[in-house]
């Protein structure tokens, strides 16, 4: 009986699987039979160091954040595309750099205009 | 610095008609101070404030004082002729007055500028009820604003020109003014173990009472 | 075979507990080893008031050490927090806020009443605004007499904490206070009346001691 060449996988896979499910389920049955859990109005209350809470506890989201994200986002890809390109650019045929340099001109161009229409600056 | 009768002597000539009143502490620390008449109080501040041989910029402590109404009893000996036609008779005969209270403001004045001080102001209300207005020196002396706030709170002198005068001390919705000599203090005596005096007589109510032993 | 006294082996003591682990054999139960681990790692909520504060933070440096007992993570959010010391005068003005963060912590939780002050008022104990005892409105497990108390003195009333959860049991008479359901969690927070907080005190935590004395008929 040969065993499949991915059989410790399965069984990997069922320990990762059982282990954390276990620990959940002993902490389930722990607060079933031990700890009941008691909720109440004023514990779940919004905390606002011991006063009354006023107004909404939701805040505004700044969008400012989407857009960090998204710019680094858009740069950390060119970076990717860039690292194999400079590994082999000393091999690569006048096309292929043609091609890179219309790449990294188009990504310029939108950091040029980011960069003038302020989004770069953190408010 | 000049002494207390000399700034009272310079105030009462350049505030004519401003009445100014010195008024000696017996103490041992001899703390005489000068009682100031609200309307012309302000401006008084101002000069003591701005005046270059005084320069008192610094206002330490403003505290209140309650003084309850008073009997003073003032024996006086009078002679009385003798009906029956002898000679005159000396009779001590009493009268009663009643001397209104009143709250009043005590301010203590340092100078920083030429580092002498204290000058000691009071203020007077009308009354303890319903004349209890006195003007806020609070633009005069920044740090008065705080301390003033605590008068209010405590003794319910109300400061006329105070930029935000609310309860310091106690919360928004409370009545009582707890610095005054009548402030009766809510019924939680339940528990006093050293209880004596008078917190010994609001206990009493609250002891749970022992069957005497037959006997 | 029958036995005379059909009892169950007795617990094995302290002494044979400490023999067996001299051999390397450790005995335990799921409850020494749950009260083992709550005392501890019990995370104060950074609570100071007045100058017990001040003896609460000197108890937390280097000299007196609460770290060594694992409670050197003070808690800024009472949602992280187990124990509470409230330690200071608590003015009528802050009680509110004292209960809402009692209420706000999860249980297990326990409070300690430091200082002379938590524990009935204190040297201002006859004072306009001060609250005659935080025991008025929640329950306190330790109280640390002192004014204030030695970072000594806060130190033993933490082991008299630890002391008390290592007896805690899970279930039966003496199950602690978090395994119950019918006890409270939540304490109903006091509102500012015209003269005192209403209620001034909690009937259902707080009956005051009666002193028997001859009272005035």
């Amino acid at each position: 009986m040969t065993s499949h060449p991915y059989a410790f996988l399965a069984l990997f896979l069922g320990v990762a699987l059982a282990f954390p499910l276990a620990m959940l389920a002993v902490a389930q049955l722990w607060v079933r039979f031990f700890q009941r859990a008691k909720p109440g109005p004023l514990k779940n209350a919004t905390y606002e160091c011991g006063l009354a809470p006023t107004g909404d506890s939701w805040i505004q989201f700044k969008a400012h954040y989407y857009l960090y994200a998204i710019f680094f986002l858009i740069f950390d890809v060119e970076v990717l595309f860039l690292l194999p390109f400079a590994v082999a650019f000393t091999a690569l045929p006048t096309g292929a750099l043609v091609a890179m340099l219309a790449f990294i001109l188009l990504l310029a161009e939108g950091l040029v205009w980011a960069w003038h229409r302020g989004y770069l600056e953190w408010q | 610095m000049e002494t207390l009768e000399q700034i009272r002597d310079r105030l009462q000539a350049r505030f004519s008609g401003a009445p100014v009143t010195l008024v000696t502490n017996p103490g041992p620390a001899a703390e005489h101070s000068l009682l100031l008449d609200a309307a012309s109080a302000r401006e008084i501040a101002l000069f003591l404030r701005d005046d270059p041989a005084l320069r008192l910029d610094y206002c330490s402590n403003v505290t209140g004082v309650d003084w309850p109404e008073k009997e003073i009893v003032e024996t006086t000996k009078v002679s009385q002729p003798d009906p029956a036609g002898g000679s005159a008779r000396i009779v001590e005969q009493k009268t009663k007055r009643l001397q209104p209270g009143c709250l009043e403001v005590v301010y203590h004045l340092y100078s920083m500028a030429r580092k002498h001080g204290p000058v000691i102001l009071r203020l007077r209300t009308g009354n303890r009820t319903n004349q209890v207005t006195l003007p806020s020196l609070t633009p005069v002396w920044r740090s008065c604003e705080f301390q003033e706030r605590e008068v209010f709170d405590l003794y319910g002198v109300v400061f006329d020109g105070h930029p935000d005068l609310r309860r310091i001390l106690m919360w928004d919705g409370f009545q009582d003014h707890p610095m005054r000599k009548d402030y009766v203090a809510p019924d939680d005596f339940e528990w006093e173990p050293t209880a004596h005096g008078e917190v010994l007589e609001r206990a009493k109510a609250h002891l749970p009472k022992v069957e005497e032993p037959e006997s | 075979m029958s036995d005379e006294s059909a009892s169950p082996p007795a617990a094995p003591t302290d002494a044979e507990r400490d023999e067996l682990r001299r051999h390397g054999i450790l005995l335990t139960s799921l409850e020494e080893l749950h009260n083992w681990g709550r005392s501890n790692s019990i995370w104060p909520l950074q609570f100071g008031l007045a100058c017990c504060a001040i003896e609460m933070i000197a108890t937390a440096t280097a000299r007196f050490d609460i770290a060594r007992f694992g409670a050197e993570i003070f808690r800024p959010s009472p949602r992280q927090a187990d124990l509470m010391i409230v330690s200071g005068t608590v003015t009528k003005k802050m009680a509110p806020q004292v209960v809402r963060l009692w209420n706000q912590m999860p249980e297990p939780k326990y409070c300690i009443a430091m200082g002379a002050c938590a524990i009935s008022g204190g040297p201002f104990k006859q004072g306009y605004n001060v609250l005659k005892g935080i025991d008025r409105f929640i329950p306190v497990d330790i109280y640390i007499p002192g004014c204030p108390p030695r970072p000594e003195a806060l130190l033993n009333g933490l082991i008299e904490l630890q002391k008390k959860i290592r007896a805690e049991r899970l279930t039966g008479p003496d199950a602690a206070r978090h395994t119950r359901p019918e006890e409270p969690s939540e304490f109903p927070v006091p509102e500012f009346g015209a003269h005192d907080l209403v209620p001034p005190n909690n009937p259902e935590v707080w009956q005051a001691p009666t002193l028997p004395r001859p009272g005035k008929a």
